[in-house]
């Protein structure tokens, strides 16, 4: 709000500094092509073809848009010289030849259509209908490299009529083909990223085995997967394959074990063609699974039927079905590591909606490090879940029930969960019998209460600065230090953006807040 | 696998497909040559490719007159306003039609395949036109924009 587009997309420091340093090169360079132009005499014939493009096709490690915006120059100045090309006859050769005969010509127009391909089934509209359709579409990237490196092979930029070829390596003349060479840099990256896809692959190959499948009540499965060469930190996310499925797509979850587990685990929600795919596959069929799943979207599993109440889960038998387990494969991990929460003082850790998956990682990391009494300076939790609707992730109540329960310290994690769907009249009735004077929350059998609504992040960290400041909130702490509150968010953009907002105002002098979005 | 609903796919090849049409038309203003005129053309030095007397008919809408290049620009902007769409076709019937998106790009990919800076706009038409023809043939209709569905507001 009150940020126009023009200031979001150019005028945030970072990036205005990238593209006055980008630009500012590429801009360097073309004054240092115009140079050339102009004194080498060996260019000369150029000087006849108005509006040659002397810039190297650098411009893709840019913002697509800004690859896209530049193509367009680059394409409609060649068909400008190529125009000229023909009428002043510098060289025996129509404009067609050049566009269609030429190797120049010829991967020009190609990748433009890779081009369009690629960008077009990128929207985050087509991704989010058919990923299929956007992730192996984009693999023409691989052959759009290949047209970008061998781009400048008919040798265009030359001081003779004919192009220089020779017999040998590098197969042009080079005292006439005066190319930019601009293959020679931006082939490195390509070599670095190709590199990197066979080192992926190498990796998803080592030895992985599925162990466990567990079907919790609200519908969603944990795998368990012992893959002893997988090394992360709480709060990142693999890659699964599961090749009975499909051999080539790959699906990103979050890591819910902590690195101390000895198992690496996801929870799935069978909510996609994939999953659906997986839960058949791995014997949880889609009705017994849709039916937990569609019990707990209305929240009705917490009545004693036969799953039992929530917090067990049933553990596929690996022995007793028909089929052995899938083989998987996992690659990863991948993000931002959330190992910092141990250098504050207070972590406030905010999930809103799904985004609260990652903080199961981290929470029980927590845990761990408390058992073990190696927490470094972090002295408080104040973990808050916002959420439209609590109960379809049952899977993670049963598991802040444990840490709950698992708590020595009362005043060390605090639970604070916010629900922001709208109530209906059994809900409510259903509250207002169950809450008053239980020992748990009805809707998600934790002590701490829930609330209803959207919190107000102003309020809550002014809050906790007056509490900090009047020395009760962190036991033995004194004043004149400073004290360290870092906030650890993953959500949607505007959440984060009022978040921030609450922690930058609610800094002074002696009481820091950080905030920290995590791209899980 | 997901499920590609391709009238929306090719709406984005589409709007790709037209805005270089425009921008070729744009630039066939200038510097214009018909396309074709290296068959039974010959070459001049200096001057290029002198088309075949046959092909005057060309010559003289493309190159002594651009009257092809500026009916495809504003067949272009018209057909960007329809594929947009712009606020006062949203909705209505030929905002709907598929067979109308087909023709329409069948014609501009013909139009602009006649002049030198056509081509690959004329060759994304259609691909779009295709894309529009799967749709069709899969029965796919155009739904009304969602109503009440807001982006949601602050938080």
């Amino acid at each position: 709000m009150g940020e126009t587009w023009l200031q979001r997309e150019f005028l945030n420091p970072r990036r205005l500094l990238f593209n006055v340093i980008f630009y500012g090169v590429q801009l360097f360079l073309f004054g240092y092509g115009w140079h050339s132009q102009e004194t080498n005499k060996k260019l000369s014939a150029l000087n006849a073809l108005t509006w040659h493009d002397p810039r190297p096709h650098v411009a893709q490690y840019y913002q697509a848009y800004s690859m896209a915006f530049w193509s367009v120059v680059h394409t409609t100045a060649h068909y400008v010289n190529f125009f000229n090309v023909e009428r002043t006859q510098v060289r025996p050769e129509i404009a067609l030849d050049i566009h269609y005969t030429q190797a120049g010509g010829i991967t020009g127009h190609f990748m433009l259509l890779i081009m369009l391909l690629m960008y077009t089934t990128a929207h985050h509209k087509i991704r989010n209908q058919c990923f299929e359709a956007f992730w192996y579409t984009h693999h023409l990237a691989f052959f759009f490299m290949i047209g970008l490196y061998s781009h400048a092979t008919g040798c265009f930029v030359r001081d003779t009529a004919g192009p220089a070829y020779t017999k040998t390596f590098p197969f042009y003349d080079p005292d006439h083909c005066l190319g930019y060479n601009s293959w020679r840099a931006t082939i490195w990256p390509g070599v670095i990223y190709f590199g990197e896809r066979i080192w992926r692959e190498i990796r998803a190959r080592r030895a992985t085995r599925l162990s466990k499948v567990l079907i919790h009540p609200s519908g969603a499965m944990e795998l368990r997967i012992v893959k002893p060469s997988f090394k992360y930190v709480p709060g990142q996310w693999l890659f699964i394959q599961v090749p009975d499925i499909s051999g080539w797509q790959w699906h990103p979850f979050t890591i819910t074990s902590a690195p101390e587990d000895p198992y690496v685990s996801v929870h799935i929600r069978q909510v996609g063609d994939w999953t659906h795919a997986l839960g058949e596959r791995v014997g949880a069929g889609p009705s017994v699974v849709a039916s937990m799943t569609q019990a707990a979207m209305k929240g009705s599993e917490k009545k004693d039927d036969v799953y039992g109440t929530r917090g067990d889960f049933v553990e596929l038998d690996a022995t007793s079905s028909t089929r052995l387990l899938p083989a998987v494969r996992i690659d990863g991990p991948y993000g931002a590591p959330a190992e910092d929460v141990f250098d504050v003082e207070v972590a406030v850790l905010v999930g809103a909606g799904i985004g609260v998956t990652p903080f199961a990682s981290i929470l029980k990391h927590i845990w761990y490090r408390q058992k073990k009494g190696n927490l470094g300076s972090l002295k408080r939790v104040e973990f808050f879940w916002v959420c439209r609707d609590a109960p379809s992730f049952g899977w993670f109540q049963t598991l802040l029930q444990e840490v709950e329960a698992a708590q020595a310290d009362p005043n060390f994690l605090r639970i604070n969960i916010y629900l922001t769907q709208k109530i209906n009249e059994d809900m409510l009735w259903n509250i207002a019998v169950n809450d008053a004077g239980a020992e748990y929350d009805p809707l998600t059998l934790l002590r701490t209460r829930t609330m209803f609504g959207r919190p107000d992040w102003k309020m809550i960290y002014s809050r906790m600065r007056q509490a900090i400041e009047a020395g009760q909130y962190i036991p033995g702490s004194n004043a004149q230090l400073k004290t360290k509150v870092g906030t650890y968010f993953c959500g949607p953009g505007v959440l984060a953006k009022a978040i921030k907002e609450a922690c930058v105002v609610s800094t002074c002098s002696n009481i820091d807040f950080s905030f920290a979005k995590e791209h899980f | 696998m997901g499920k590609l609903i391709w009238h929306e796919y090719s709406r984005y090849v589409s709007l790709s497909a037209t805005v270089y049409t425009v921008w070729a038309s744009f630039f066939a203003l200038y510097f214009r040559k018909f396309f074709w005129d290296f068959v039974n053309g010959i070459v001049r030095n200096p001057g290029g490719v002198q088309p075949a007397n046959s092909d005057s008919i060309f010559v003289t809408l493309i190159v002594k007159a651009p009257v092809i290049p500026i009916f495809s620009m504003v067949l272009g902007f018209g057909f960007i306003a329809l594929e947009y769409p712009a606020p006062f076709l949203k909705g209505t019937a030929i905002h709907r039609s598929f067979p109308l998106r087909i023709v329409v790009l069948l014609l501009q990919a013909f139009l602009a395949v006649l002049f030198y800076q056509g081509t690959n706009g004329a060759l994304w038409s259609i691909v779009a036109a295709m894309c529009y023809v799967r749709a069709q043939v899969l029965g796919e209709k155009m739904e009304e924009a969602k109503n009440n569905r807001g982006r949601g507001g602050r938080a």
